[in-house]
């Protein structure tokens, strides 16, 4: 709690005080020779960073920036990263639509590789407890001779991530510096380069060192930022210099994810084009399974769980993970939470003999996915699930982006399109201050950022995080009656579905 | 106690030939305060100067309620001198050197005036301190800069780089009463380091010259310059300077003398006979010009001869009407956490209008068109070049451009001198 709440209490501090507290943490600058001046230095190389590179490129108002990004994986990698047309990385994503106008408006979109992304057009929610469901497209909005409305763009995180290199190689490589392979090894303050230099007492100055073989041969390179951005995760270091605390928890869940190959459906969609998602709560095993199509009838599966589960899930054989991933679409929490405790060794079929008998008895739901056949090779694996917010996003010429500054349930989607939105609503503060005249490192540009995303990010954060413990109370008690209820009103309600839809659209 | 505090800061006799000192008010100050040493908190003297002095905390000024705030802060800052005290007091001068008072009878320097933004120096830079709003408005000055320079530049003839096109960086800026910088600073950011480069704001700039006669903001405005490497290399190479002088100063040609600090450019327009700036702003100066030692049209005028042929003057100030009166004095000087503006920043009577500007400015062509030989025809007031838009603050959204409401308070006046 740092600039801004001291800057709150200053009225109440006697100026003697004041002037001792004011020096802070600032004060130590040690080397004497003179950095590298960037004016955005980026540390991060993740969506979110090179997403605000290609940005402030693709800027004619930013585009002269002296911009440095910084990653300790090889982009060089990550801009010829290819795969064959029929597999699919397991890191997947959904864009919303204004997600995919703003990679439209930085000229991004065109370098995707459309082949490897799927939109859809509808998505079916349901309770798995109490069988309540809700419908998410936009028919209601749009006349049925009009194309379907997308709902979101899934595409494969490598994807985007090549397609955003290859727009930032298309801006040429004057002013840019992309630090590959390398890590920040510290960042400490400037000094007053006196009496011939500037006063860089106050910028961050970064020592930028190359990972892997070049480690030896070459030396660090020190970097100074007008404006450091955070893109550099959950566990950021441009935050912890900051000193910036961070709120949240972990939600003792993992998501499974695989990418899995799909049946056939039974009735061919229509029109031929429109694609599903399809989401099932769970309350009695920790949380929701999500299948979201790919291109060529594939998906990408995401399933919160408790992490026992995940590591059982994990464990399973082929065949019985998918008698597991379709039983989870289909079967009611009692058979579930039987299946999940099955012995995994036991012979292979067991668990698909199961799902067959038990599905028998059991009533299907009209909006079932299709049976998935078929997991790629490696894709299965899992992550913790975790709540995280900073107490701020902006501190003098430091701003944080993506997951620095926010973490959320993955339940809705919705974390990598805040990220990205970060990075669209601070490009556009650093042309207003550019086009002003302003510093863009100064708080006075940054706080126009923060206050256009913290609110938002909050918002959609806890959304995340209520429906999350909404559909993580199993039974038929008072709670899933009134989220039935919820569900079933919004459900009918065209107006405020179609309102909860604009915000999920990010608009 | 409180009566002898009302009563003091009142103009004394002696004191009319303070109040037109230029530059320092430190010189006079000398003659008066007494020796470092006697800064005993007993010393009530030492507050009934009537020299306006460098404390922390505005002095009280002749608007000022006995009961007020200031009157225990001067209290405050005499028993325990702040830090920024001693720095603005030269303590191995001898207290008997002669004063060197500059009479210059067209000066418009207000010592009240003067003492009061200089005791808010050192927040003048805070993003959250007294200057907040300042700050926030100072994005709508480029704007409005940008929409008068879309109606036209001065001619480029002018310029000895005739090939230059309208993108070129070619304007040369006069910033008077630029206080800490926060407009001068962020004008000279957008000075191309290559002169040659395209300009990258519509604004233009290729030079700034921000003056101000207050020692401590332009020392403060200095400071804060180092902090930006780009700004700073402009002051380097003279395309920025700041100026502790007077307009009347760089009129006739002084600019460069009265501090030591000024690094002198031959390139730069204070060496010809008569300055010439494309663009001479005046951003929140005219409603503290003090009626008793200037007038409004004399100064207006002097920023009119400071201009070339088809270069703009463009300033802001607030207008002397009942909404400004309820919304600059009442609300935005009320204590925190309503108030915006340290008390004591305004003095409603000192507002002007639109309509007082826009006539001053006719006048103040008319006699800055006048030369030795022939006398500027009313011709020239009536073809003027007049913009005019109010600007409202609304707290969390910002400054607004609001076409229309120049009578409620804030608005921005350009008028253009023909060619």
């Amino acid at each position: 709690m740092r600039p801004i709440s001291r800057a709150v209490l200053r009225p109440y501090v006697c100026p003697t005080c004041r002037h001792g507290i004011s020096a802070g943490r600032r004060r130590f600058g040690s080397k004497s020779d003179s950095p590298d001046l960037y004016d955005v230095v980026c540390v991060g190389g993740g969506p979110a960073g090179l997403g605000l590179l290609a940005a402030l490129r693709a800027s004619p108002i930013t585009s002269k920036l002296k911009v440095a990004l910084i990653e300790s994986q090889d982009l060089r990698k990550a801009k010829a990263w290819d795969l064959e047309p029929n597999q699919f990385s397991n890191r997947v994503s959904s864009l919303t639509p204004s997600t995919v106008s703003f990679l439209r408006s930085i000229g991004a979109y065109d370098h995707l590789d459309v082949n490897r992304v799927q939109d859809y057009q509808d998505m079916q929610v349901w309770d798995g407890q109490t069988g309540s469901r809700i419908s998410f497209d936009w028919s209601m909005e749009t006349s049925p001779f009009e194309d379907m409305r997308t709902v979101a763009t899934m595409t494969e995180n490598a994807n985007l991530v090549r397609a955003l290199l290859r727009r930032i190689a298309d801006s040429g490589d004057e002013n840019l510096s992309l630090f590959s392979n390398s890590t920040v090894a510290s960042i400490e303050n400037g000094s007053d380069l006196k009496p011939e230099g500037p006063d860089l007492s106050a910028w961050p100055v970064l020592t930028v060192k190359p990972t892997g073989p070049a480690a030896e041969t070459e030396t660090p390179k020190r970097i100074a930022a007008r404006l450091l951005v955070g893109a550099d995760g959950i566990n950021s270091p441009v935050r912890s210099f900051a000193d910036i605390p961070t709120q949240g928890w972990d939600y003792g869940r993992h998501g499974v994810v695989a990418t899995l190959a799909l049946a056939d459906p039974a009735t061919p969609p229509f029109p031929a084009s429109k694609r599903t998602a399809y989401q099932r709560f769970l309350p009695a095993l920790g949380g929701p399974i999500a299948l979201l199509p790919l291109p060529d009838n594939h998906a990408t599966l995401v399933w919160s769980t408790t992490p026992e589960n995940a590591a059982y899930l994990k464990s399973l054989p082929t065949p019985a993970f998918l008698a597991m991933v379709n039983a989870a679409f289909r079967l009611d929490m009692t058979d579930l939470t039987y299946m999940m405790g099955m012995q995994s060794s036991s012979d292979s079929t067991s668990h698909q003999d199961e799902l067959t008998w038990r599905a028998q008895h059991t009533p299907l739901p009209s909006q079932i996915p299709p049976p998935a056949t078929a997991v790629q090779t490696g894709t299965v694996a899992s992550f913790p699930l975790r709540f995280r917010h900073a107490a701020q996003y902006i501190s003098p010429r430091i701003a944080l982006v993506g997951d620095a500054a926010h973490v959320i349930h993955p339940l809705a989607g919705q974390g990598f399109n805040l990220g990205l939105a970060d990075v669209a609503s601070l490009s556009k503060t650093i042309q207003y201050a550019v086009s002003h005249g302003m510093d863009i490192g100064d708080l006075l540009t940054l706080e126009r950022y923060s206050s256009e995303r913290y609110l938002p990010n909050a918002k959609i954060g806890g959304a995340c995080d209520l429906l999350h413990k909404m559909y993580n109370v199993p039974g038929e008690g008072p709670v899933a009656w009134a989220r039935s209820l919820g569900l079933g009103v919004v459900d009918r309600l065209p107006f405020v579905k179609s309102f909860l839809m604009k915000n999920a659209e990010g608009y | 106690m409180l009566s002898i505090a009302f009563s003091a800061p009142r103009i004394s006799p002696i004191n009319a030939s303070s109040q037109i000192i230029l530059g320092s008010p430190h010189r006079l100050k000398l003659t008066r305060a007494p020796k470092p040493g006697a800064n005993s908190p007993l010393n009530l003297e030492f507050r009934l100067q009537p020299t306006p002095l460098p404390t922390r905390w505005p002095p009280s000024r002749p608007r000022t309620l006995p009961l007020s705030v200031r009157t225990l802060r001067s209290t405050l800052s005499s028993t325990r001198p702040s830090p920024n005290h001693f720095l603005s007091t030269p303590a191995s001068t001898p207290s008997t050197q002669t004063p060197q008072i500059r009479t210059h009878s067209t000066s418009s320097v207000s010592a009240d005036e003067l003492s009061h933004f200089s005791a808010l120096a050192s927040s003048w830079w805070d993003p959250m301190g007294h200057s907040r709003i300042l700050h926030l408005m100072n994005p709508l000055r480029h704007e409005f800069i940008a929409s008068c320079l879309a109606e036209g530049t001065p001619s480029p003839n002018q310029n000895p780089s005739s090939t230059s096109t309208p993108s070129t960086a070619t304007l040369n800026y006069l910033d008077i009463g630029c206080g800490g910088g926060i407009f001068a600073e962020s004008l000279a950011r957008t000075i191309p380091l290559d002169p040659t480069a395209p300009a990258p704001t519509p604004t233009l700039a290729a030079s700034m010259t921000a003056i101000d006669p207050s020692t401590d903001l332009i020392q403060m405005a200095r400071e804060h310059a180092r902090m930006d490497p780009t700004v700073h290399e402009h002051l380097r190479t003279g395309r920025f300077k700041y100026l502790n002088t007077t307009l009347e100063d760089v009129l006739a040609g002084k600019a460069g003398t009265p501090t030591a600090a000024s690094t002198p450019n031959p390139s730069s327009p204070s060496t010809q006979s008569v300055p010439q700036y494309d663009v001479v702003t005046l951003f929140e100066v005219l409603e503290h010009i003090d009626p008793k030692t200037s007038t409004p049209l004399g100064f207006l005028t002097n920023c009119l001869r400071a201009l070339k042929p088809g270069g703009w003057l463009i300033g802001s100030t607030i207008s002397r009407t009942l909404p400004s009166f309820i919304l600059n004095q009442v609300i935005a000087e009320a204590p925190w956490p309503i108030g915006v503006v340290p008390r004591g920043t305004h003095e409603w009577s000192k507002f002007v209008n639109p309509d007082e500007v826009k006539g001053w400015l006719q006048e103040g062509l008319m006699r800055a068109a006048d030369t030795g030989v022939s006398r500027g025809g009313s011709a020239i007031a009536e073809g003027m070049r007049w913009k005019c838009v109010g600007a409202i603050y609304i707290p969390g959204i910002g400054w607004k451009m609001v076409p229309g409401s120049e009578d409620w308070g804030n608005y921005f006046w350009a008028v253009r001198k023909e060619i």
